[in-house]
């Protein structure tokens, strides 16, 4: 296995708090790489430093040898990057369908004139926009309601459209915020299910950030936990589960 | 017909006139930024087009393409006014809301005011006497007509393509449309010049309508008015400009036997629409549809 994500000592500071400090891992090909740690851990701002919505303070971000520190979030999600939003960010007055359409911006190419005009490779790129999402659609169960508007969709569907639309992307490394937060235990057994189906279909590498413990521990191949900005643990769900700051971290200590 | 024409062809040329100003303001509200500064390029193209129509310099190319002149001052119109969009654009769209309104109200009253003080725009008494393309007013309807088809079709072909989707990405959540891979600013500017250079065509093609053109013809006010057309009409749809032109444009005029009070019949409407048609003109039509399709729908249908 190859590096895809280093994480090189880098940092976040917002005024004088330290969201992020000095964090470093490696996240290899093909792996499911979790986040975890309690709240206000920095698993977000982690998030968003890497796929640019937030300038890093100090360290290096790099995306398959790609430095990644000074690329807007737009260029990030060009090279592969996809990613859902914890508070979900849908096109909610769009429908389903758009919302896996737009996605797929930076895979085709049409300009102004070639849209108007319907030039025989914007036409055909088009359908083929239109095929795709469809395709991936129907891979989250949802394209049986392709024309409903997003604001309608239950809150469960709602992330696996998210997890459609950043599909579309056709990323290469996927970053899930919580994405199992608000299902059910069915929900959430299905979930894992399909992460793990989604990887090896379309050769992701996978970095999710999870609260729920046993859907973590489940489906990860190695975890990182945070607190208050900083690692203080890395390896395989087992030895991360005895780790005595771990437990501290998350229990409290004393 | 021709007394009809006589006393109405006015209203119907000014309407379709009023609906592409409106369309010029939709194309950045699409992508989810408020500007105001369509008035500004529609003065700047009917000042490129009164000064061709009638200053000494241009004598020549008068003479040399005849009527060809008009196209000309078209399309010098709307390469000035695309040009000036950018230089304008790229500064400006780093602003959002309320604050990208601001200046481009700010822009409007610049050309305003730079119009008022140069000898080549007349200053405050403006150019006058400017040819005429028709010898009726109702002949216009052959320039603007045939704008508002192009128009709209451009429209609706962009809106069901990529860069269309860009535009909507950005209006409904700017931050995921980057997220998604769109550049928030380029699509934004382009959205900006889109409608910039169809103000600037359209002030072109009403210099000569109008017969005269001055300071007048770019001012806060007429920013407002686009504005209530999107508004009224429909922000969502791209008939909203044309339906809220066409009803706020003849609302003075149906309301003309009222005298003094039209103007707060007028404005009355105006809050009413605005209360209680939230989606506009479009949005009220497509509910009434939406609800009459569902009545078709046996009870418990969906599950």
């Amino acid at each position: 296995m190859t590096g895809l994500l280093d994480v090189k000592g880098v940092s976040r500071c917002f005024g004088g708090l330290k969201a992020v400090n000095d964090v470093s891992f490696r996240v290899e090909k093909g792996e499911i790489f979790g986040l975890i740690g309690p709240n206000g851990a920095g698993k977000t701002t982690l998030f968003n430093l890497i796929s640019g919505l937030t300038p890093v303070s100090g360290g290096i971000l790099s995306y398959d040898g790609v430095p990644l520190n000074s690329l807007p979030p737009h260029k990030v999600a060009r090279l592969g990057i996809g990613r859902t939003f914890q508070n979900i960010r849908l096109f909610k007055g769009l429908s389903a369908l758009e919302n896996v359409k737009i996605a797929r911006h930076s895979r085709t190419r049409a300009g102004l004139w070639g849209s108007v005009f319907g030039f025989p490779a914007s036409h055909r790129e088009e359908q083929e926009v239109k095929q795709r999402a469809g395709e991936i659609l129907a891979l989250v169960g949802l394209d049986n309601r392709a024309d409903e508007l997003a604001s309608s969709f239950s809150y469960g569907d709602q992330r696996r459209l998210e997890i459609a639309r950043a599909l579309a992307l056709e990323p290469r490394l996927l970053l899930l915020d919580e994405p199992a937060a608000g299902m059910n235990s069915a929900e959430k057994h299905g979930l894992t299910q399909f992460i793990r189906e989604i990887r090896d279909r379309f050769n992701l590498t996978i970095l999710l950030i999870e609260h729920h413990v046993p859907l973590v521990m489940g489906l990860c191949d190695r975890i990182a936990v945070l607190n208050f900005g900083e690692l203080i643990a890395l390896g395989p769900p087992a030895e991360v589960q005895k780790d005595p700051s771990v437990i501290e971290a998350y229990l409290g200590g004393d | 017909m021709a007394e009809f024409l006589n006393n109405y062809g006015f209203l119907i040329v000014t309407v379709v006139q009023q609906a592409l100003l409106g369309m010029s303001l939709y194309y950045p509200l699409s992508a989810g930024q408020l500007s105001l500064a369509s008035p500004g390029f529609y003065a700047l193209g009917g000042y490129i087009a009164a000064i061709i129509g009638t200053a000494e310099l241009f004598a020549p190319w008068r003479d040399l393409l005849g009527k060809a002149v008009f196209p000309l001052e078209w399309i010098i119109a709307g390469v000035a006014s695309a040009l000036l969009s950018l230089v304008i654009g790229l500064p400006a769209l780093r602003l959002r809301g309320i604050y990208l309104a601001l200046a481009t109200i700010a822009f409007v009253q610049i050309v305003r005011v730079i119009s008022l003080n140069l000898s080549i725009t007349g200053g405050a008494i403006g150019i006058f006497g400017i040819p005429q393309l028709f010898e009726s007013r109702w002949g216009y309807i052959w320039i603007f007509g045939p704008l508002l088809a192009a128009t709209l079709l451009f429209t609706w072909r962009l809106e069901q393509g990529r860069i269309g989707r860009a535009f909507r990405a950005i209006r409904e959540d700017e931050l995921a449309a980057e997220a998604m891979g769109i550049n928030p600013t380029r699509y934004k500017v382009q959205a900006f010049i889109i409608g910039g250079t169809l103000a600037g065509v359209v002030g072109a093609m009403s210099a000569p309508f109008l017969n005269t053109w001055n300071a007048r013809q770019g001012t806060f006010d007429a920013s407002i008015a686009y504005l209530a057309y999107v508004l009224i009409g429909g922000t969502r749809s791209l008939w909203g400009a044309l339906l809220g032109a066409a009803l706020l444009a003849t609302l003075p005029e149906i309301l003309r036997p009222l005298n003094d009070s039209r103007l707060i019949i007028n404005g009355m409407v105006l809050v009413i629409v605005s209360i209680y048609l939230p989606q506009g003109i479009v949005g009220a039509l497509a509910r009434l549809r939406g609800a009459g399709k569902k009545k078709g729908v046996p009870a418990g249908g969906k599950t």
